[in-house]
């Protein structure tokens, strides 16, 4: 019954909104909550089974996809929550609308994306069967205080698995978290010799190269991204070493893809490592991140998230040293993060020569980062609309790197005023 | 070229919200002063070295402050020497709550500072978390301020500055930060002292004023800053 009325209230508030064009995705699940507290926890329940969850500080998003496309292909009705809906009104409002008209959920297994103080809330509703942590570090501390609090929700949520947990054996904080739990551990991480492209929170902080200390960890990770150079990549997966030519581009991606395969072998107990590695090279993300746009005068414009200084590095990994004009606009609203510290703990000496624009809220202390790196900012324009007006002067490939809440300010302007890339 | 010798503790442990831009500030403009500037780390365990013209140390984590404890109260009498013999040091978050009698955590531990300030920090239950600005010597300082920790400055011990906007050491008696001698603590985040040049200069005057007489600065082009800056003075805690 609970069931029932909870996807009723939910359905219809959604309808109210459409029909308002209000657009809210989190509203139905927040009165839904109100009236029916248990609803989350009910409704997975009638999942054959169960749930995953994805959590963690970068790659929540990608990694899901990956994880949702490898099930789809093997033949499971595969239950998701839409990118940014990552709270448990969120997921609410997702299973309401998902359901059928009697409150029904037809699907096998729920993937799961959150982050790590919503993984917390969710593991008391209902526990998982997986967690799959993928890393941590520091990110908008000003909202969730320090790295340990935020590994330790992670604990607690990996605390609650039924079968096991998944994670980076490369990452001090969550290995620290899944010596406590008393399930299986399942190991994925980068090789050694790697290590530069995927530096963990402890190493991107460090100073003193030779201070330097990683997770060294015995346990040989279940799969292991052993080289990739341009989409070719090779993993070692349970011993055996296979490698594919992939349409996800992005070196971090690569490594979620790890993650990704680590968690389906268990999901998917008959699938062969070569089934599961010929099915994420069919895997592509058309979604909001890395998205391209055509400017009206020809220039290429791509948008990247950086929100943290991992992804930042990532980012400049990335993107830095290749020819392109880069833009860097960031914001300090709640979702950005409050506090631009962080962007000391970035290193922009790898960059040769100027940023061509710096925008939002915070684009004077961007540029000010910069010139103690030695780099030249061109031109500093809050405002990202404008900031993208100095873009289309010049002719060639951009890349904006850019925080959340300043991404959908471009976005909204973009969807009106350029053409959208494959 | 004059060597600046810069002592940053903890640099591995204690780092959590930006603090190496303090040492990049410092070593930038020293730099673009004329003078070379010479780093040393100093990490659990190790010896302090002889010559220190200027120390830094950043903000933590609770688990790392603990870590660190032991090993602060080891070297306590060295940096005690070092600051009565006017050796400018920059403490923050963390590190200025160690340089106090004590630390009190949220869970009721006592951990015991090294009495440089004469004042103590209780762990709170609200984290005081925003922009700041507050009046000093060195004029207006704008930072970020994260904690949960509440400091208390004994009766003659001088703040370092007076909160215009924000929380400050406690969020009651308007003191941000302390200074004794030429020892400076803050809560401030942002980095402050790239964000606060003016600051930064103030410490590299003691440290090089200390070490060879007399300084000299040279112009810096500050025009970055101080956009920074008056943007900052129109945002909100």
């Amino acid at each position: 019954m609970r069931n029932f009325l909870g996807s009723l209230t939910g359905k219809i508030v959604r309808l109210l909104l459409s029909y308002r064009r209000a657009g809210g995705h989190a509203l139905p699940g927040l009165i839904i909550e109100r009236l029916f507290p248990d609803y989350v926890g009910s409704m997975l329940a009638q999942l054959p089974e169960g749930y995953v969850i994805v959590t963690g500080t970068n790659g929540k998003t990608t990694t899901t996809k990956i994880i949702t496309h490898l099930l789809k292909a093997n033949g499971k009705k595969v239950l998701t929550n839409p990118t940014g809906s990552n709270l448990i009104r969120g997921i609410a409002s997702s299973l309401a609308w998902r359901a059928d008209h009697f409150g029904r959920l037809k699907y096998d297994i729920a993937v799961l994306e959150v982050d790590e103080a919503t993984a917390r809330l969710l593991v008391g509703l209902i526990k998982p069967r997986w967690v799959l942590a993928l890393n941590v570090s520091r990110d908008q501390l000003d909202r969730y205080g320090e790295v340990d609090t935020i590994a330790s929700l992670i604990g607690v949520a990996m605390g609650a698995a039924t079968e096991g947990v998944v994670t980076n054996s490369r990452d001090p904080y969550l290995v620290k978290q899944a010596e406590k739990i008393k399930k299986p551990v399942i190991f994925f991480a980068a090789a050694p010799r790697l290590a530069n492209f995927f530096p963990n929170d402890y190493q991107l902080a460090a100073v003193d190269p030779s201070e330097k200390k990683t997770a060294t960890k015995s346990q040989i990770p279940d799969v292991e991204l052993t080289r990739f150079n341009g989409q070719k990549v090779e993993y070692t997966m349970g011993g055996k070493k296979l490698s594919t030519t992939l349409k996800l581009s992005g070196q971090h991606n690569f490594l979620n893809a790890a993650a990704a395969l680590a968690l389906c072998r268990r999901l998917l107990a008959d699938a062969g490592p070569e089934d599961l590695l010929h099915e994420l090279s069919n895997v592509s993300l058309a979604f909001g991140r890395g998205e391209k746009y055509r400017l009206k005068n020809g220039a290429e414009v791509e948008l990247v998230l950086v929100k943290n200084p991992a992804s930042f590095s990532q980012a400049l990994l990335s993107y830095g040293s290749i020819k392109t004009q880069l833009m860097i606009a960031i914001n300090d609203k709640l979702a950005d993060g409050r506090d631009v510290s962080w962007l000391w703990d970035v290193d922009f000496s790898s960059l040769k020569g100027s940023v061509l624009a710096v925008s939002g809220t915070r684009a004077a202390d961007m540029a000010l980062r910069l010139s103690y790196d030695g780099i030249e900012t061109r031109e500093i324009e809050p405002r990202p609309r404008e900031a993208l007006r100095i873009l289309s002067h010049s002719p060639g490939r951009k890349i904006i790197l850019s925080t959340y809440t300043a991404m959908l300010q471009l976005y909204s302007y973009l969807a009106k005023n350029a053409e959208k890339l494959p | 070229m004059k060597k600046i010798h810069i002592l940053h503790l903890y640099p591995n442990e204690l780092n959590t919200y930006g603090d190496h831009g303090n040492r990049l500030a410092v070593m930038k403009r020293l730099a673009w002063h004329g003078y070379e500037p010479d780093v040393h780390y100093h990490h659990p365990g190790n010896n302090l070295p002889r010559a220190v013209d200027l120390v830094i140390g950043g903000g933590g984590q609770d688990s790392a402050q603990e870590d660190v404890q032991l090993d602060i109260l080891r070297i306590g009498d060295s940096l005690r020497h070092f600051a009565e013999a006017g050796v400018p040091m920059l403490t923050i978050c963390g590190t200025y709550q160690l340089f106090g009698h004590r630390f009190v955590t949220h869970r009721g531990q006592e951990v015991k500072g090294i009495s440089v300030f004469d004042m103590e920090t209780i762990g709170g239950d609200r984290r005081m978390i925003g922009n700041v600005m507050i009046r000093t010597e060195f004029g207006v300082l704008f930072g970020f301020e994260n904690h949960s920790g509440q400091t208390f400055l004994g009766e003659k011990q001088v703040p370092l500055g007076k909160v215009l906007r924000g929380n400050g050491n406690n969020g009651r008696d308007k003191t941000e930060g302390a200074r004794a001698l030429n020892v400076f603590g803050t809560y401030l985040h942002g980095p402050v002292l790239p964000n606060n040049p003016a600051f930064c200069d103030g410490l590299i005057r003691l440290a090089v004023t200390n070490r060879f007489g007399e300084f000299e600065p040279k112009k810096i082009d500050d025009a970055l800053a101080e956009a920074a800056r008056a943007a900052a003075r129109r945002r909100q805690y």
